[in-house]
């Protein structure tokens, strides 16, 4: 027999959910706030979802600690690039950057899954979601975390039509309106609540606008408040909204 | 390996208004491998109460003959159909006859009370602790995603025909994220009048 | 063959003569017949059986005897014949009642528990090294499917459902007055009534409330059947929680004085 070997185990998971939609001119990202190891709730209120750019927002699910000591990375590397290029970095090449990073800890990984949501430099609205060790994909939307079992499936469903007939003779819409989206954003948290112990306490949606875009429809959102940022593009660029609301606490 | 995930599969079933919908997938698998694509997990218990059963498939096989012996020996002793909430209790205490040694699946449980056709729907684990719910009810691989889905597309009331489309889409796009579930579905819709069975044309992968 | 233990005539069985009678069980209803008179009438909302105690020595504390007894819920029995064959059988059927429980969640209709206690009965009329039970049985009980039922189970294990029926020493007279008194609308109060005056017939000594045992079946009204669990009935309110209302219940000394008073 060998003598019992311990270890120091280095990671841990700390639930939540995060999720992000792609619309034309928009991007909706969006996590719930609770924090928790094991069955022990730590804090109802721990942000995953962080501000980049005034185009880009990062959410991060996963261990609470990684995501945000990654996240902090992240942003400096940004601040270095503005200070270099004397502008903000295209959302591509953040998600770049990103791959770039989480690949340097490949063999110690963060132990995070990363949404990165926000405008392209064409305008449009654009997700790109990442493993731990930095493979990539550019899409329409994605869940990660605790739920996102729970929640992808329904997105499959209501963003991309699947299993659904387009009506005859047209075609299933390529983007939804801000509106709906953000209804589906809600009754997806709602649902992954309702069902998953690591999901609840609060809801953090940041809606990121392409710049020009007539932001009348977000007057009718209530609880909405513009993040402040550095408005490189002035009044006419892009803009970054949050909206707060409370999910169930039990 | 968990014995709960050896051949695969997925049931569900939902309340309506005055009708109940049960439905499955159709893969029977030996782990990854896909063996069948016509194995329905849905039999008829009497002409308004329909048991899905998600797990081993054996044990699908071997209580789908246990319940039908046993609810005959019932209409024969009592002179009567049996009614939905006493099948999920003979449901329940036959899986727990076997607490120490369990049939491997996961019951569910739809029908309609006779009279009143009051929507009864319940499902149990495998040692049979039920659980009597208003809304819809699980099993198998893809648990997890029926639940988000359901929880989503469900709403009170339904009228048949939107429970059917509520249930399909439900476990369409459920298995469609489960590699153990899919291969097709069948679906059944139980109405005071009648039983409306629809096999969905779904993604074959 | 003469044997010191008996040889081939140690087994006590039940075995046909050659007339084709079972003489034990012919023995067994000739012993029922020797005992205390117990009745049953059914009426529009609900059954009532009654017995009557008697006392083999005044020294004896007859609140301690109880002849009228509850199966389960919505069943209750009362016997002519041997009491210790009746205890036993009470047992077997609380056992037999709670076992359908264990397994449906709600207690067996009355015909069941009946079938389960004439199996019973007709087992010891077959079996070897038993003999057949010295009782006839009343067993009246409500179920949503059939309402209220009164049975008669005698020591051959056979059974039949009666609107009205006596048993024990006085059945005869018993059930000319019965057939006499009753009509197909007769309400539980005037059956209850009715007993007591059919018990009169040829009772020995007073009539009162420790001599007389009642036990009344009263049939659930719409409302207490939906908080059972829906029109059906079924007796598994709120989902399998809570219990059902009992619908069989014996009545206390002190109703059973109010009724011979009145």
């Amino acid at each position: 027999m060998s003598a019992q070997e311990r270890r120091f185990n280095p990671y841990t998971e700390n639930g939540g959910t995060i999720l992000a939609i792609a619309g034309q001119d928009f991007t909706v990202i969006a996590g719930d706030t609770r924090q928790s190891e094991g069955y022990n709730i730590q804090t109802r209120y721990a942000p995953k979802v962080f501000r980049l750019t005034d185009k880009a927002v990062l959410a991060v699910n996963g261990f609470a600690a990684d995501g945000n000591m990654f996240v902090q990375k992240v942003q400096q590397r940004l601040e270095w690039y503005q200070h270099a290029h004397n502008k903000e970095m295209p959302l591509r090449a953040i998600a770049r950057l990103i791959q770039t990073m989480l690949y340097a800890k490949r063999f110690f990984p963060y132990y995070v899954y990363n949404i990165l949501g926000g405008i392209e430099d064409d305008g449009s609205g654009a997700v790109y979601s990442f493993d731990p060790v930095g493979s990539y994909e550019r899409e329409a939307c994605r869940a990660a975390g605790a739920a996102q079992s729970l929640v992808q499936p329904f997105l499959d469903n209501q963003i991309y039509f699947k299993n659904q007939l387009p009506p005859s003779g047209g075609a299933h819409p390529k983007h939804l309106p801000l509106k709906e989206v953000l209804s589906l954003v809600i009754d997806s948290f709602t649902g992954a609540t309702e069902r998953h112990i690591e999901v609840g306490d609060g809801l953090e949606i940041y809606i990121v606008t392409a710049s020009k875009r007539p932001n009348a429809d977000l007057e009718a959102i209530a609880n909405l408040k513009q993040v402040p940022g550095g408005f490189i593009g002035g009044e006419d660029g892009e803009k970054i909204y949050v909206v707060r609301r409370e999910l169930k606490k039990d | 390996m968990s014995i709960m995930e050896y051949n695969g599969g997925s049931v569900v079933a939902m309340a309506g208004k005055d009708c109940v919908a049960i439905a499955s997938d159709l893969r029977l698998g030996n782990q990854a491998l896909t063996i069948a694509t016509n194995f329905e997990k849905v039999f008829p218990v009497t002409e308004r109460i329909m048991l899905g059963m998600a797990g081993l498939a054996t044990d699908v096989l071997t209580l789908r003959d246990r319940f039908r012996f046993r609810v005959n020996m019932y209409t024969i002793k009592e002179e009567r159909e049996i009614e939905p909430e006493t099948f999920a209790h003979l449901v329940s205490s036959t899986l727990y006859e076997r607490r120490f040694g369990p049939y491997f699946i996961e019951p569910v449980i739809a029908g309609l009370g006779k009279g009143t056709n009051k929507p009864f729907i319940a499902s149990t684990d495998v040692i049979g602790c039920i659980n009597f719910a208003k809304d819809f009810v699980v099993a198998g691989t893809a648990t997890d995603k029926l639940f988000g889905v359901a929880e989503s597309l469900w709403e009170p009331d339904l009228e048949p025909e939107d429970l059917f489309e509520t249930i399909s889409q439900t476990l369409m796009n459920a298995v469609d994220r489960d590699a153990f579930s899919g291969w097709g579905a069948v679906v059944h819709i139980i109405t005071p009048e009648k039983v409306i069975t629809r096999h969905l044309k779904a993604r074959m992968d | 063959m003469a044997t010191g233990d008996g040889g081939a005539y140690s087994y006590s069985l039940t075995v046909f003569s050659p007339s084709g009678k079972l003489v034990q069980i012919e023995h067994a209803l000739a012993r029922v017949s020797q005992g205390t008179t117990s009745l049953g009438i059914k009426a529009t909302n609900g059954i009532v059986i009654a017995t009557e105690k008697k006392a083999s020595s005044i020294l004896m504390d007859m609140s301690m005897i109880e002849k009228v007894c509850m199966i389960c819920p919505n069943i209750g029995i009362v016997y002519s014949g041997m009491g210790p064959d009746y205890r036993v059988l009470v047992s077997k059927a609380r056992k037999s009642a709670q076992a359908y429980w264990k397994i449906y969640g709600e207690y067996p209709p009355t015909r069941v528990l009946v079938q389960e206690l004439a199996t019973v009965m007709q087992q010891a009329t077959q079996s070897g090294g038993v003999r057949p039970y010295g009782v006839s049985l009343l067993v009246a009980g409500w179920d949503p499917n059939r309402g209220a039922t009164l049975y008669q189970v005698d020591p051959s294990g056979s059974f039949w459902a009666w609107k009205a029926s006596a048993i024990g020493k006085n059945m005869i007279n018993a059930k000319t007055f019965l057939e006499k008194r009753y009509n197909d609308d007769i309400s539980l109060e005037d059956a209850i009534h009715t007993a007591l005056l059919t018990l009169k017939e040829g009772f020995e000594g007073q009539m009162t409330e420790k001599t007389i045992e009642l036990g009344i079946i009263t049939v659930p009204s719409k409302e207490e059947l939906r908080e059972l669990g829906g029109e059906a009935g079924l007796s598994v309110p709120n989902a399998g929680t809570g219990r059902p209302k009992p619908t069989f219940r014996k009545l206390t000394e002190e109703e059973v004085r109010d009724y011979l008073a009145m």
